[in-house]
This record gives structure tokens, sequence and C-alpha cells, in this order.
């Protein structure tokens, strides 16, 4: 999953000149994760994993990191 | 210089910059200056003038398109070399006796109504307007050229010290985003695209725009009002959009505070619903390329007048509208529709892309753009501070009036753009106060 979500936010979403030294705890949003792709990416998701994901938890807590994302999305799949 | 000379020194607008060409276009036809945009930076101090001269010219022969001449060639557009191209700097010096930021306002506003045909106009200029202490640097550019995104990666590549950090902004021959994300889609996928966003529009005309402003006037002037909220205000507004718009819908709350702002300001206006393009970008967030030209699509927001009345309503609206704009994908519709819109005349281009398909009239109610969050470093402009800075663009009228946002430190700003005499700067003051109540929730808090 987090290699999806990776892939997807550094081709369409986000400029990272060596996405490869990113880590899954780094901080998203200080990357430039703004509201619009925060919106695409809530739609990739559902879309691609098949969840729906609450308005009321679009929250920094959730989408801060990969690891929080992963965790918020497992959350909702099970 | 030949013909032939000349056309190897050419470069071809993308679909998204005929969007913007078109809109020039309208402007002019309304004897306006065309699609001027300005980003002025307002500074402590003079800046390190000789540096920045260097670096300009240094931005100049790296990016040699910023002297070019845009000009029809059969039915496409071309950026095409000057033979001789003519300076991009100038000063503009305050008069004893005048007060700086008198002179500021005046001196902005001149440099944004200068008049030229379109093949004069320079693509981009850099005009430093100095006062006894202080200074403002603005640049001006051809909204061709580039959008605001663009601008302000022109800016950081003017402050920027770092060589190697300079050198990492892509040259103008990088490939237009617009076109890239075309080229993702078979043709059949595209008329498909094209169809969503053709039956989207059809779906948004089928209410009357609420227009604002004296429409039986005829435009003069570009005027502008810069008004800031410090830093506790700011928190404030960002508290109401993020209970009322949740994370994703800052932009949204801007604008539909403005909506409601308005409709109390002139609560007869006619018209059935206010409707808003707004633009999304291309460019991935921190990215330095494309650094040239347009990369963004238009989506809408929409509200009749009955949703108005109630915030959580409006907002909740709003929200779900973008949300579900983003999920049919018809944001990326509307790339196809700019593509084939660019091989119709500009005036054409226009009608199509921005009059209501219902009763020809204008579609937006007012034009509106979110730059987003600016930071530069203390005293990184050239050994300047830059205390605050705001934006400008020309505009058709109707509708005679833009709202341009961005944060800096902290701070939210909101620049006013109207057009005069259709919206008088008093009729904005008066506007500001209703959208200060609404921004930051007074009524909301008082019930």
């Amino acid at each position: 999953m987090k290699k999806k979500l990776r892939d997807f936010i550094f081709s369409e979403i986000i400029f990272i000149p060596e996405p490869n030294q990113f880590s899954d705890d780094d901080n998203l949003i200080q990357a430039g994760l703004d509201s619009m792709g925060i919106m695409r990416l809530v739609m990739y998701i559902e879309d691609q994993f098949g969840v729906a994901l609450p308005d009321a938890e679009i929250d920094p807590d959730n989408l801060h990191s990969f690891n929080a994302l992963e965790r918020w999305v497992c959350r909702h799949k099970k | 210089m030949t013909k032939k000379r000349e056309l190897e020194l050419c470069q071809p607008l993308n679909p998204a910059d005929y969007f913007t060409l078109a809109m020039d276009d309208e402007i002019r036809r309304e004897a306006m200056p065309g699609s001027l945009c300005g980003f002025a930076v307002e500074l402590d101090k003079w800046p390190e003038i000789n540096e920045l001269v260097s670096r300009i010219d240094e931005f100049v022969a790296r990016f040699p398109l910023a002297l070019a001449s845009l000009q029809q060639q059969g039915k496409q557009f071309y950026w095409v070399q000057r033979p001789n191209p003519r300076p991009v700097f100038y000063r503009h010096f305050c008069p004893e006796g005048e007060e700086e930021h008198i002179f500021q306002h005046a001196t902005v506003q001149r440099l944004i109504n200068l008049r030229e045909v379109r093949e004069s106009t320079a693509p981009i200029e850099f005009h430093l307007i100095l006062g006894r202490q202080k200074s403002c640097f603005l640049l001006r550019w051809l909204h061709p050229f580039c959008d605001a995104r663009g601008a302000e990666l022109i800016f950081s590549y003017l402050s920027s010290h770092d060589k190697a950090a300079r050198d990492r902004f892509d040259t103008p021959e990088t490939e237009a985003l617009v076109n890239g994300q075309l080229r993702k889609y078979k043709w059949w996928q595209k008329i498909h695209l094209f169809y969503k966003a053709y039956r989207y529009i059809h779906q948004l005309d089928c209410y009357s725009s609420i227009l604002h402003g004296q429409s039986d006037q005829l435009p003069q002037q570009l005027n502008f009002q810069v008004q800031r909220f410090d830093e506790k205000q700011t928190q404030i507004i960002a508290q109401q959009a993020r209970t009322l718009c949740g994370l994703t819908g800052t932009s949204l709350y801007y604008l539909g505070c403005l909506m409601r702002a308005l409709q109390q300001l002139e609560p007869a206006a006619i018209g059935e619903a206010y409707c808003v393009p707004y633009a999304f970008n291309l460019r991935k967030q921190k990215a330095v390329s494309p650094v040239l030209g347009n990369h963004v699509g238009p989506l809408f927001a929409q509200a009749t007048r009955p949703l108005l009345e109630n915030r959580e309503l409006l907002f909740s609206h709003l929200t779900q509208q973008n949300k579900h704009v983003i999920r049919q994908q018809l944001d990326y519709a509307f790339l196809p529709v700019m593509q084939a819109a660019s091989w119709l005349s500009l005036k054409k281009q226009g009608q199509e892309l921005r009059q209501s398909y219902k009763n020809s009239k204008e579609r937006s109610s007012f034009w509106f753009s979110d730059i987003g969050q600016l930071n530069f470093a203390p005293n990184s402009f050239f050994g300047a501070d830059i205390s605050g800075l705001f934006h400008l663009s020309q505009l058709s009228s109707p509708p005679g009036l833009a709202l341009l946002c961005c944060h800096y430190r902290k701070q939210l700003t909101l620049t006013y753009n109207f057009i005069e005499p259709l919206f008088s700067a008093e009729q904005i003051a008066r506007l500001h106060g209703y959208m200060t109540r609404e921004l930051l929730g007074y009524d909301a808090l008082q019930k």
C-alpha cells in the first residue's frame, strides 16, 4: 500500500528531488501536501483501496506521513 | 533578422496559455490594457540595486523568452524573439514632498494600467519603486507568459543567492504540463472528458450568475485595495475555515465568505447564483518548474441565493461540490476543452469558455485566486526585508472584481482588484467590512 501511495504522491502531487530519501515518517504536509493535494489523495485512496474515508477524519494526524496514512486506511479496511 | 531566423526562435503557446490569451483579448476589446498581472513585495529599505540588476540580467539570459513578443502566425500564437529587445528593469523615485505610500500605490496602479498593443507589451518587467527609506519591487507580466505560481518562481529565482539553487529552475524547453497531462489520454478518452466538461458547464449555466458593479459603465482603470489580517485574526479565520470546510477547503471558505459579503453589499443584484472560477495548478507542490507558461485549468464554485443564507449549508455545499468535481475528474476534463478551444478565434474562445450558454452573459460573478503560503527568509531580498506582499490582475468587465489571497508570515492578505467606475474604492471598503465579519465568523459567534 505504501508503495502505491508513494508513487501517487510523488508523481502527481509533491515534488521531492530524491523521493528515496523521504522516509515513511517524514512530514508530508511540510513537504507540500496542500488542500487540493489532500483531496486528490483521499479520492485516490478511496478508488484504489475500496474504502470510504469520513470527511471528519481528514485531519493532519491521519495525513502527516506515509505511516499515518497507512494506519488510517487500514482502520477503515477492517 | 529574416523570417526564417525569427521562426527558429519562437515558442508556441500551450492550451492553458490560450485560455489566458482569450482573457487578454477580452480585456483589450474593452479598451483596457489586456491581461497584465502583478506581484509586488514591499521592502523595509532599498535593496542592493546593482546585485538585483545583475540577477535580473542573469534571469533574462537564462529565460530569453522574457524579451520576446507575442505574435500570431496563422491561427496559432507564438513568442517570437524581438530584434531589438527593450529593458526589463525600471526604477521609479518618489519625488520630494510626496508621501511614499501614495506614490507607491499610484505608481503600481499606473504600471498595471499601461496600454500597449499586444505585440509590443513586454512579457515581464521588473519595477523598483523607491521611497526615501522603503521600497517596493513589482513584477508585472502579461498573463499568457506565466501564471501567479510562475511569477512566484521567478521571484524565488531572483532572490535565491545560491547559484546551485538557481540552476535547478527549469529552462523553457520543459514541456507544458497541460500537454503532458493530455498525452496520457487516448483520443476517445479525450472526447469522453470533453463531453463531461461540456455537460458540467451546461449544468452550471442552468442558473444565471449574480453580477455586481455598475454594468452600464465603461471600464476605465484597475484599482486595488490591500487588506491584511493580523496573526491572531488569521488564526481565527483558519479555525473557522477548518470547522466549516475541513482541512481541504480553506480556499472555498474565502470565496464562500466573499459570496455572502457581496450579497450583503448589494442584496438586490440580479441573478440566481454566484458562480466563481478558480484555478487548479498542474505543477507539483515545491516543484521549481516549469517556470514559464500557464499550467492551470479552471474549476467552478457555484451557490444559489437560498444557500447563501446559511453559512453551514453554504460551506458544506461548496465542499461537497469540490469533492464531486475531483472525484469525477472534472478538473482534468477541462484540459481537452482548452485544447480544442485553442483552435478557435480568441473572441470565440472567450465566448465558449467564459460566457453562460443560458444567456450569453458573463458566467463569473467574480474572479478568485488563492496563491497560498509564501515564505521568504528575513532580509532575503538583496539585503532588504519583505514586510508585505500583494497581487494584481487586470480583469474583464463584468465581473470587474477579483479577490486574490495569500499568506505571508502567518498573516492573511487579501487584495481586492476592481475596475473603476464599475466599482468604487468606497464600495470595496464596505465590502471588506462585510468580508471581515464573514471571515472571522462574528455573526455566527454572536448567535
